[in-house]
């Protein structure tokens, strides 16, 4: 029982200010909490990466089979200024947000139609099942010879990497409504598309946002491999053409560059998720 | 008087299980009534029949001699579980019944607002569900039910998930609000000390086929303060609910557990 409990019992009487807020934390509380949750994986990472320098340099020390971080950071730092570098994000850029894109629209039409009718579930439901287990990215060099080697025909490996999960969430989400909240709504005499606005789409909308996020890993993994069967332009196709001159800092330079992107991407939705459905963090 | 609300050889079945049979009962305005009874004797069926949110197999329900099929704004429904959104503000909770009436206007948000100070939650219009307490949460629900201005609050066991202490507050907080609005009430309720402290009736529920075994009158004096639990009139009552209903909670309590 809460202070403002006990004192609104007393009657009319105004209860106490607020009291359940979550205090702003003092920035040596901040820093505190920083050096508890991050410190330990930031030692970790330093460690790993001393580890593969002296590995490269010493025990290895052959530029053939392993690139050591410092020769990595060289050669990103000199493909980025020679603009090489920013020329194959952009085209590995522009398939990826068109793929995606589109993914994201149609998933979350197809997962919307698939929880309001049955007999679109039945309809779609093996096909949806099917190929989300089947390694799509297989088909990547059928749809190059149908599509040519330029983007589109990489947009259409993103969209099928994308696609299911972000349809298969979108329809969970939406299937798993809470019915006491239903209830609670019908029990006011809300109509079925007043149920579905007010209640369903914020409830799937936690559901939504972890399909979009698993699809940004995919995604990426979609755009590099359909570049390495066959591509002008795009980190897949300066990973390939790296390998093909035992070019190891500028592989893992394309390496890099996609890690860093999938990792703030990925970061960029914790923070999106954490401003559209706040409900769900505890 | 003419009747609030009248209930009619009201039955209910579910395949083969029995589990209202031949309700029959008169409510007048501003009557407080509870419903007690051991688990499975339908008294929460009865509740969402009269809301209009199951229907009944046979028999009817009338509220101003007019019969109920479905939920309406003359009823408030106060869950069990709060059930509230946990993506809208505390305010925004309460406006749901305006809102799906569409009379969410500035009448509508003047008269919230004064509701949510009644049950004690001025000053946290803005918070959010999961920053309040359990009983804070309940007095959301309620406001959320009193927001439509309903003539009859329909309460499921609202008090059932807090902790003693917190119940025993609601109690006296709900019957501070009862006092100011006299609304109908029909409060389903597993407590008979809390059916007693409430009610100016307690209609006490049998199971298998679910019926009402015993209206009892409950002729405390109001308005009634805690103090009263502890006099011997207020003991003879829920001796003499405890004694009607004893061998029914046994038995369930034993095939619970079986």
């Amino acid at each position: 029982m809460t202070a403002a409990d006990i004192q609104s019992a007393s009657r009319p009487a105004a209860p106490a200010a607020p009291a359940a807020a979550p205090e702003p934390a003092a920035p040596r509380a901040w820093a505190a909490s920083l050096r508890r949750h991050y410190l330990a994986g930031l030692v970790s990472i330093a460690c790993g990466l001393a580890l593969w320098e002296v590995l490269s340099r010493f025990v290895v020390a052959n530029p053939l089979f392993l690139a050591a971080p410092s020769q990595i950071f060289l050669a990103v730092v000199s493909l980025s200024a020679s603009g090489e570098l920013w020329r194959h994000i952009a085209v590995s850029g522009l398939e990826f947000v068109i793929g995606y894109a589109i993914a994201s629209l149609i998933g979350i039409a197809l997962g919307l139609a698939m929880a309001s009718s049955v007999l679109a579930k039945q309809v779609s439901q093996p096909w949806i099942s099917g190929l989300y287990a089947t390694p799509t990215i297989a088909l990547a060099p059928l749809f190059i010879l149908w599509f040519g080697i330029g983007i589109w025909s990489k947009v259409l490996v993103v969209i099928l990497l994308v696609l299911f999960p972000v349809t298969i969430n979108t329809e969970a989400g939406l299937r798993t409504t809470s019915p006491r909240l239903i209830e609670m709504l019908r029990s006011f005499g809300a109509t079925p598309r007043q149920i579905f606005i007010k209640v369903s789409l914020p409830s799937a909308t936690p559901f939504i946002l972890a399909g979009l996020k698993l699809g940004i890993g995919r995604g990426l993994i979609a755009v590099v491999v359909a570049e390495l069967f066959g591509s002008r332009a795009g980190l897949g196709r300066l990973i390939s053409q790296s390998a093909d001159a035992f070019n190891m800092p500028e592989l893992f330079a394309g390496v890099v560059v996609l890690a860093v992107a999938g990792i703030a991407m990925t970061a960029g939705f914790g923070w999106l998720e954490g401003k559209l459905v706040p409900w769900t963090r505890d | 008087m003419t009747a609030k609300l009248a209930v009619s050889g009201l039955t209910k079945r579910f395949d083969a299980l029995e589990a209202l049979r031949a309700i029959n009962l008169t409510v007048a305005p501003g009557e407080f009534i509870s419903l007690v009874g051991p688990s499975g004797c339908g008294k929460t069926t009865f509740l969402r029949i009269v809301a209009g949110l199951e229907p009944a197999t046979s028999g009817e329900v009338r509220i101003d001699g007019k019969p109920v099929t479905k939920p309406g704004g003359d009823r408030g429904f106060v869950f069990q579980n709060d059930n509230l959104l946990p993506w809208r503000s505390v305010l925004a909770n309460a406006m749901i019944g305006p809102e799906i009436g569409g009379r969410a206007d500035a009448a509508a948000r003047r008269r919230t607002l004064e509701l949510l100070k009644l049950v004690g939650l001025e000053g946290f219009e803005h918070y959010h569900p999961r920053q309040l307490s359990g009983g804070m949460r309940q007095r959301v629900n309620l406001a959320r039910a009193l927001a439509i201005d309903p003539d009859i609050l329909l309460m499921d066991e609202p008090f059932s998930a807090l902790d003693a202490q917190t119940r025993e507050i609601m109690q006296t907080e709900l019957l501070r609000i009862w006092e100011q609005g006299r609304k109908t009430v029909l409060f389903v309720t597993h407590q008979i000390d809390e059916a007693v402290f409430l009610s100016d009736r307690v209609l006490v529920f049998a199971r298998r086929p679910g019926r009402v075994q015993e209206s009892v009158e409950v002729a405390l004096p109001r308005p009634r303060t805690l103090a009263i639990k502890r006099t011997p009139e207020f003991v003879r009552y829920v001796d003499h609910i405890w004694r009607l209903i004893e061998d029914d909670v046994r038995a369930s309590v034993i095939e619970e557990h079986a």
